[in-house]
């Protein structure tokens, strides 16, 4: 008996809509070995149940409220096998075609769904990964800054909307971004949230430090070459010579 | 730019018509005096031509001078003065004129000859120069009923594009999909509510295609197409989106441009009731008051939802299709207050014939 319950495999399905969720649960239903251990109707919902219950397949949708799919697998750790699910989005379907990543369009036939659950247990099987990371970064939108940050924190995730980031520093792998008082960690390098950030408001003014310039109060000369910018509430952040002259390019 | 000056074509006719000018004023001076044809037209025609393009100034003054926002008095006053002034003007270069052919060697120019009455000339110059007020007059007339003409243009074709997008509003993917995919979910669990999904859809497209056909539909109509779609979100949507119209019996007659509120609706789905997670009231308001019908819809918004790109679109179309139509007599006014979005829209109320 116990290991017949090892066998079987743990799902997750995330829609925002109920009726797309209940298609999905009446298709894997022809599946004994497949249970559904959750049911998420948000992104907050979908990284909470993910990160508690850490499943083998993930049923999918892009567009939902607070944080949509891609969002929700750029917070989550684990590795599941993922099925995208979505009606239509231009830079998600772009972006799975790009890195030959399957997906299923609404509304999709049962054989359809069979076989993209077939290739998802193959892929557990071998225990092959996905390029997920590959496509989170297609399918984002270049043409837009980032204007929030996502932060998870257990099981809980932040929302830090850009405009109240003070600064954001470097700490072996990850950023700890400093907003309201308060310090957020995040695994992400500060290179690759640089590009992401708007180049007018956010400067990395040094290897370890990208600030939002509205915060800054003055620079002052430190040493000969080195410099410290003030911020409005008077912490001091070194500012290297290449980070000096971005500022002023600025200011 | 002057509108003479501007159009090659329109320049040559108003030359063309001032050499007849010219030979008329060369008769008029040359007959009763001594002058000779010859030296009558050697002084006519450059008269002629340089009071041609004197005279083009008047469009300055007939633009600021219009002739329905102008009393008569000041109007007579204005062309008076500005009439004296360019015939004075003009014969002094006559004067300057003659002098320089007397000074010349041409053979049978030269001479102490005269253009005789100054009075005549000065005349001649106030009258055609008030000719060339009149013209000018006419000439804005004209440009006037070429500008409303493409104006009605204009409507036509923005009427044609609001077609477009609501056909395109139809198709839109989400919409769409979604409502197959739910249709495909109930197929098994409601087939009575599938079927009545179905039913709905296709009611959907049929009216706002029939609608859209047409120039003004009464907003009982339209409010029609709305709930048709509205009940359509609420089954894909589920309990998330509620629905709240307050709908002024009188409203219901007014005229209103086809599928105009649909994108409103639209937006307050899509970019409102969409991002949150426990959905809320999209509501809709519309009154008659002091002969202007007023629409309001209002939903709530998460402050925090990503943007999109496409945002405005839909609204930036109503807002041209209201300012099209009505002008300036319509009002379109957005605002965010307390996490909740609303816009309003207001124009003259034209009921429909009652039965």
């Amino acid at each position: 008996m116990k290991d017949r319950l090892v066998e079987h495999l743990k799902a997750i399905i995330v829609d925002d809509e109920d009726l797309a969720r209940s298609l999905v649960r009446e298709y894997l239903g022809a599946s004994a070995d497949i249970d559904i251990v959750a049911d998420c109707a948000n992104g907050f919902e979908a990284v909470k149940a993910i990160t508690e219950l850490n499943p083998d397949i993930l049923f999918l949708d892009i567009q939902m409220p607070k944080l949509n799919g891609f969002e929700v697998l750029e917070l989550v750790q684990h590795n599941p096998a993922v099925i995208f699910v979505t009606a239509f989005d231009e830079y998600a379907l772009k972006a799975f075609e790009v890195h030959a990543v399957d997906y299923l369009l609404k509304p999709f036939t049962r054989e359809r769904f069979d076989q993209a659950l077939a290739l998802a247990r193959e892929r557990l099987s071998r225990k092959e990964v996905q390029p997920l990371a590959e496509v989170l970064a297609t399918a984002r939108n270049k043409d837009i800054p980032l204007e929030r940050v996502l932060v998870r924190d257990g099981s809980k995730v932040h929302v830090i909307p850009v405009g109240k980031i003070d600064y954001i520093e470097a700490q072996d792998d990850y950023i700890a971004l400093k907003a309201e008082g308060k310090t957020h960690l995040k695994q992400q390098r500060l290179a690759e949230l640089e590009t992401l950030l708007e180049p007018r408001r956010f400067v990395r003014i040094h290897r370890s430090y990208i600030l939002n310039i509205e915060r800054l109060a003055r620079i002052e000369l430190y040493a000969k070459d080195s410099r410290v910018a003030i911020l409005k509430d008077g912490t001091q952040l070194q500012v290297s010579r290449a980070g000096y002259d971005k500022l002023k390019g600025l200011l | 730019m002057h509108p003479i000056l501007a159009d090659r074509e329109k320049l040559f006719v108003y030359l063309a018509a001032w050499l007849v000018i010219a030979i008329l004023i060369a008769a008029l001076v040359a007959i009763p005096g001594d002058l000779g044809w010859s030296f009558a037209l050697a002084f006519a025609i450059p008269a002629s031509l340089v009071y041609a393009f004197i005279c083009l100034s008047a469009w300055w003054l007939c633009r600021v001078y219009l002739l329905q926002k102008t009393n008569v008095l000041k109007l007579l006053g204005v062309y008076a003065v500005s009439a004296s002034l360019s015939s004075s003007l003009w014969i002094l270069l006559c004067n300057a004129w003659v002098w320089a052919l007397n000074q010349s060697q041409i053979p049978g120019f030269s001479g102490e000859r005269t253009v005789g009455e100054t009075r005549l000339l000065f005349g001649i110059g106030v009258v055609l120069y008030l000719l060339a007020v009149a013209v000018h007059y006419l000439i804005i007339a004209f440009e006037a009923s070429r500008e409303a003409e493409r104006r009605t243009l204009d409507m036509r074709v923005l009427a044609q594009e609001a077609e477009l997008r609501a056909l395109r509003a139809q198709i839109d993917p989400h919409f769409l999909f979604n409502s197959l995919n739910s249709i495909s979910a109930l197929t098994a669990q409601d087939p009575a509510a599938a079927r009545s999904m179905t039913i709905l859809l296709s009611d959907f497209f049929r009216r706002s295609l029939q609608l859209g056909a047409m120039e003004l539909i009464p907003l009982k109509d339209e409010l029609g197409v709305i709930r048709n779609f509205l009940e359509i979100e609420k089954i894909r949507f589920g309990k998330r989106l509620n629905v709240a119209m307050e709908i002024e019996d009188t409203s219901q007659h007014c005229m209103v441009p086809p599928l105009l509120l649909q994108p409103l609706v639209e937006n307050a789905i899509r970019h409102g009731i969409a991002h949150l997670v426990d959905g809320g009231t999209v509501s809709l308001r519309t009154r008659k008051e002091n002969g202007f019908l007023t629409i309001e819809v209002r939903n709530p918004i998460d402050p925090d939802r990503p943007k999109t790109l496409g945002t405005g679109v839909g609204m930036e179309n109503v807002r041209r299709r209201l300012q099209t139509l009505f002008d300036s007599a319509a009002r379109m006014d957005t605002s965010t207050k307390n996490e909740m979005f609303s816009v309003e829209i207001s124009f003259p109320a034209k009921d429909s014939v009652q039965p």
